[in-house]
């Protein structure tokens, strides 16, 4: 008996490690249009995928878009990559997201998380929460905002496309 | 030993596809007192307090299954819901998803949200202690391409996760897509249509004319056209008897209602939205004499202030909070009328006011009142104009400008008027009108490394008085980050009240692990997350939490 559950705490702690933070989960998102997308979607994506987490009441995520926005253009050009935007604001703050997007011409995918369900299937805690995918599988994190991460974030692009 | 290594075989290859995830938060406070700051006598007995969530899902082909053990041992941070004790299970639930045929149906707890909420929102804020999850079961079916259908139907989670309401909360919600419908390619339109039920466990026989079930409607609209978008929502709750201090008013009834509207215009660089919402006896409980609680235990719906929520700390200070009751007796307020408006433009690089990397404003205000209503107390009546101003509770107007100078300098410049109305809101004295100027500078010192200093001052005319605040920020690289901070209410009316609120800190950061830990005193007062609100006493002392997941 005592084999069986150190066997069976065995297995649950293997794949507790091993498969974790793969593959997105089924959650269905809104986009601004309206249209609902299933997040799990992009586990077959044949390009990496940067998911960020932000709203518009948090000033570190907004500085982190722009600064990923001076150089989107010439990562979709040489990675292919694209980067979804999960706006994790609430019914208080959520009429800001479009015309925050649209003058700041972000080009990102936005889906809207409303209630955080998104958010709590992937333990997110706070916001900014970065995350890059590349063919249904978390190649790297990042939990907050610093200055220069962008440049961080190419390099992990870099070696993800040119492995 | 054969069974054992068919069974463990049989474990592995079946769990080969199936993930786990865990995620853990941990907020710690030891408090002390120093020579301006003591913490309530009661309190001291227990100066560490501890939150800690440990979150599990298990997920398998289509089924789901997941628990929060919850943490508040040796107590609870303090002034969090005193239910909040212990550990225990928060939440637990097995879930059913068959994304493709469009069948998610939860047994257990679970977290809901009806249109803007106004309606139904059962939603977790560990920061303000809110986990109004519903326990029950909740089934989300896609009728058709274009038809969603939820049914629900639980008790509402009020201490920790099997302390529950003696009530029954029950409701459905209908989102029909009618652009899919018509074909329309560029036009969204959508409908949606909500009934939210909460049962009394028993009838109540002291009061006369109490209904067992308490009902409410909505039904709303979203449409898009181009730049153009505009929404509407439309509550009705049914009559019920009023609550004022936790105490049935005898023979006092009236209905809810509320109405909300969004507009937007977004066209090149320019982005604009305005809401207007109008309240009346729209506060909705599970359990009729919760309302009003300082914890915000047992809401059913969301009722956020519809204001801008704020980045600097002294504009936090006089924060708007949405008032949905009905007080008849007291305070004699119905409702609230408002609404807020948006408006970001980008001066593109290149140009005059955008200079070599471009320029982005925004302008924001807000203005909300208690509804104009004639009481009448002889028939315990009250009359609402529905377009009339009442008294005024608070507005505000801000203007924001980011702009990066450099390549390695950016700044944020901020000033915000504000008006308060404390009696009507808080119960104080005076009202208070204030002005805030902000001012952030982010400086790169190198690729990685950076220093940012915020500067703010509040003139403010009653209350507090002035305020100035100080931070300092040093991000060494990527994983590591240290502030000092410093408010000063050097403007107090008393000296002995003319307090630093310091704080020192830092962060440590890897992967998806965040390590914090603070040494400072709190001020005081609201603390507001996402429209709502809970009440910190000042105190002293550190801090450190902990998130992760893997």
């Amino acid at each position: 008996m005592k084999l069986q559950v150190s066997l069976i705490t065995m297995c649950l702690l293997f794949i507790s490690f091993s498969y974790s933070q793969n593959r997105l989960p089924n959650v269905a998102l809104k986009g601004l249009d309206g249209k609902t997308v299933n997040i799990a979607q992009y586990n077959n994506s044949e390009k990496p995928v940067i998911l960020s987490f932000w709203a518009t009441w948090c000033g570190p995520c907004i500085k982190e878009l722009e600064a990923i926005n001076t150089k989107y253009a010439d990562w979709q050009k040489n990675y292919g990559v694209e980067l979804v935007a999960v706006s994790v604001d609430d019914s208080k703050t959520l009429s800001r997201v479009r015309p925050m997007i649209k003058s700041k011409g972000w080009q990102y995918k936005i889906l809207l998380d409303t209630n955080h369900e998104l958010k709590r299937i992937l333990n997110v805690a706070n916001v900014p929460y970065t995350l890059i995918l590349f063919k249904g599988k978390v190649m790297f994190v990042h939990s907050n905002y610093t200055p220069g991460i962008e440049t961080k974030i190419e390099e992990e692009l870099n070696k993800i496309v040119n492995k | 030993m054969k069974k054992i290594l068919l069974l463990s075989s049989l474990f592995t290859t079946s769990f080969f596809y199936a993930q786990v995830r865990v995620g853990i938060e941990s907020n710690n406070q030891y408090y002390l007192d120093d020579d301006k700051i003591k913490i309530d006598e009661v309190e001291a007995e227990n100066r560490l307090r501890s939150n800690t969530y440990i979150k599990i899902d298990y997920f398998k082909d289509k089924w789901q299954f997941g628990t929060q053990l919850e943490s508040y041992y040796p107590k609870g941070i303090m002034n969090f819901n005193p239910e909040l004790k212990d550990v225990n299970i928060g939440t637990i639930y097995a879930r059913y998803n068959d994304f493709d045929k469009g069948i998610n149906i939860t047994l257990g707890h679970f977290y809901e949200q009806f249109g803007s909420g106004l309606i139904l929102r059962s939603w977790e804020d560990r920061a303000l202690g809110i986990n109004n999850a519903l326990l029950g079961i909740n089934a989300k079916l896609r009728l058709t391409d274009n038809l969603d259908l939820t049914a629900l139907a639980g008790k509402q989670r009020l201490g920790m996760g099997f302390d529950l309401s003696d009530n029954y909360i029950m409701g459905s919600n209908f989102e029909f897509n009618l652009a899919d419908v018509l074909n329309f390619e560029s036009t969204e339109l959508r409908l949606g249509a909500s009934y939210v039920g909460r049962l009394d466990s028993e009838r109540e026989t002291f009061y006369e004319g109490v209904n067992q079930l308490t009902s409410a409607i909505s039904g709303r609209v979203n449409f898009g056209l181009g730049g153009f978008n505009f929404g509407a929502e439309y509550i009705h709750k049914q009559k019920d008897i009023i609550v004022e201090n936790e105490t049935y008013q005898y023979g006092v009834f009236a209905p809810g209602n509320a109405v909300l509207v969004n507009l937007g215009y977004n066209q090149g660089n320019l982005g604009t939205s305005v809401n207007l919402r109008r309240m009346e006896n729209m506060s909705f409980y599970s359990e009729r004499d919760l309302l009003g609680n300082i914890y915000n235990n047992g809401v059913i719906n969301y009722v956020p202030a519809l204001t801008k929520q704020y980045d600097f700390s002294l504009q936090n200070i006089y924060v708007y909070q949405a008032q949905p009751h009905l007080d008849f007796f007291q305070a004699q307020k119905a409702g609230e009328i408002g609404g807020q408006y948006d408006i970001y433009y980008d001066f593109e690089e290149g140009s005059t006011l955008g200079g070599n990397f471009g320029t982005h404003v925004a302008l924001n205000g807000s203005y909300w009142a208690g509804l104009k209503s004639t009481y009448d107390y002889a028939n315990y009546q009250v009359e609402n104009e529905f377009l009339g101003f009442g008294k005024k509770y608070y507005s505000d107007i801000a203007l924001e400008i980011r702009k990066r100078w450099t390549d390695d300098f950016q700044i944020i410049a901020m000033y915000m008027n504000q008006y308060y109305n404390a009696p009507l809101l808080e119960g104080k004295f005076e009202d208070v009108k204030a002005d805030i100027v902000s001012f952030e500078g982010l400086y790169n010192l190198t690729e990685i490394s950076s220093l940012r200093l915020e500067l703010q001052h509040m003139w403010a005319t009653a209350d507090k008085n002035n305020w100035a605040a100080a931070t300092l920020e040093y991000v060494p690289n990527q994983k590591f980050s240290f502030y000092v901070s410093d408010l000063y209410n050097y403007g107090n009316d008393y000296d002995e009240d003319k307090i630093h609120y310091y704080n020192v800190g830092g962060s440590f950061s890897k992967g998806a692990t965040r390590l914090s830990a603070n040494y400072g005193r709190q001020r005081g007062g609201m603390i507001c997350v996402g429209g709502v609100c809970r009440y910190v006493p000042e105190s002293a002392g550190f801090s450190l939490s902990l998130t992760t997941n893997f």
